[in-house]
């Protein structure tokens, strides 16, 4: 009776010891896991505050190749990272500012692109439009001799309402104003282009009466 | 009243003034513009020179080209001729030489200008004229019949050129205008 006894207690005393044994075991296991993961987050975000401050920094001294959209991308990631590093906060704080003013410059420079186009157009419809009269002007100019350029001289003065019609040669636009070269008539000039043997000029402005001949011309030089 | 005419007279009178200043003041590029300009009234000269002393330019050609030559100039300007078998210039009215010229004794002549550039740039006189030098080099060839050249020389030659603004009205607006006259051509040196 005795020796049963003694093998409950026996028995109880090991299962208590085991259930000791397992909930101490268990407990610091979880407490290692734990202090893994604090570790491998902490050594994360020193990664990334490093990759930001990297990056931050690059873009700061324009030491790299990335286009604006690159950086932009770049500064937005960091951003989303919340990184509360107080260096990366300041860095991100002058980035910021100087994306916003690369933005304005790229914006400012397509825009200007985009007249400098529209310009280019204006011109060449312009041109195309006084097509036909430059060349019969460069015929002029290019005539083998004086008998082909006196008749290619009568045929380009069937376009004007008469040999008067004055010409005005633009020599500078600069400042608003625009300054001339002596004014001539059209018979002067189609002469010249004969005598010069170059016409180095482009048409700037025709005006016509009622039955469609020219009655001024506005040149520019080229 | 008065006090609103007293101010319209003044801002017309600042404006007028302002007016003033930009013409008198030239920006670079505008300077730039007329010294070019200039410089093309010479190169033109040089052209109709040319094209006066061809002989095979037509009689109705060269009297015209004459004419527009002639209007390059200022009334009574000269023009100096020189020859390596004498030492003295002789000068004569511009529209005296090119007729002179026209009527050179050979039977094809060649005239080309060179090296034209300007020795004392453009400077506004006290009157608003711009007045400066430009320089040419001429070579000149005459030619016998036979084809053979007669006489050669190359001149250096030195023209004063006034270049002045002035207005015109066409078409109902006024124009401002430079007009570019060419005064005395001097002979600087004559060599073979």
């Amino acid at each position: 009776m005795q020796m049963k006894r003694t093998n409950i207690s026996f028995q109880r005393i090991s299962l208590i010891m085991l259930i000791v044994v397992i909930a101490l075991g268990g407990a610091t296991g979880c407490k290692s896991k734990k202090k893994l993961a604090r570790e491998q987050a902490a050594a994360e975000y020193a990664a990334r505050v490093e990759q930001a401050t990297r990056d931050l920094t690059a873009i700061l001294n324009d030491d790299n190749s990335w286009s604006l959209e690159e950086k932009e991308r770049r500064f937005a990631t960091i951003k989303g990272w919340n990184l509360q590093d107080e260096n990366v906060v300041n860095l991100m704080d002058q980035v910021e500012d100087k994306l916003a003013q690369e933005r304005a410059d790229a914006m400012r420079k397509a825009e200007e692109e985009r007249l400098r186009r529209e310009e280019e157009e204006r011109l060449q419809r312009e041109a195309a439009k006084y097509n036909s009269v430059e060349n019969q002007f460069m015929a002029i100019a290019a005539a083998p001799d004086v008998n082909t350029a006196n008749e290619k001289i009568d045929q380009a003065m069937r376009l004007f309402a008469s040999p008067d019609v004055p010409v005005l040669v633009i020599i500078s636009q600069a400042g608003g104003f625009n300054d001339y070269d002596k004014p001539t008539t059209i018979s002067k000039y189609l002469n010249y282009l004969k005598d010069q043997k170059v016409y180095n000029n482009r048409i700037e402005q025709v005006k016509y009466d009622g039955n469609g001949k020219i009655i001024e011309l506005e040149l520019i030089k080229k | 009243m008065r006090k609103i005419q007293f101010i319209i007279a003044v801002l017309i009178g600042m404006f007028s003034v302002n007016m003033v200043q930009a013409q008198d003041d030239l920006s670079p590029e505008r300077k730039q513009a007329i010294d070019s300009l200039a410089l093309e009234k010479v190169r033109d000269l040089s052209k109709y020179i040319s094209i006066i002393g061809s002989k095979t330019t037509p009689w109705s050609e060269a009297n015209r080209v004459i004419d527009r030559a002639d209007e390059l100039f200022m009334a009574g300007a000269e023009i100096g001729v020189s020859s390596i078998s004498r030492p003295e210039v002789a000068y004569y009215k511009v529209r005296q030489y090119f007729e002179r010229l026209m009527r050179l004794n050979y039977d094809r002549v060649e005239i080309e200008w060179f090296k034209i550039e300007y020795v004392s740039d453009l400077q506004r006189q006290p009157d608003g004229t711009y007045v400066g030098v430009i320089t040419i080099f001429q070579k000149f060839k005459g030619y016998d019949k036979e084809g053979g050249l007669v006489y050669e020389d190359t001149t250096k030659k030195d023209i004063t050129v006034y270049v002045k603004r002035k207005e015109t009205q066409i078409g109902g607006r006024i124009i401002g205008f430079w007009d570019v006259l060419l005064g005395d051509m001097r002979v600087k040196e004559t060599s073979k």
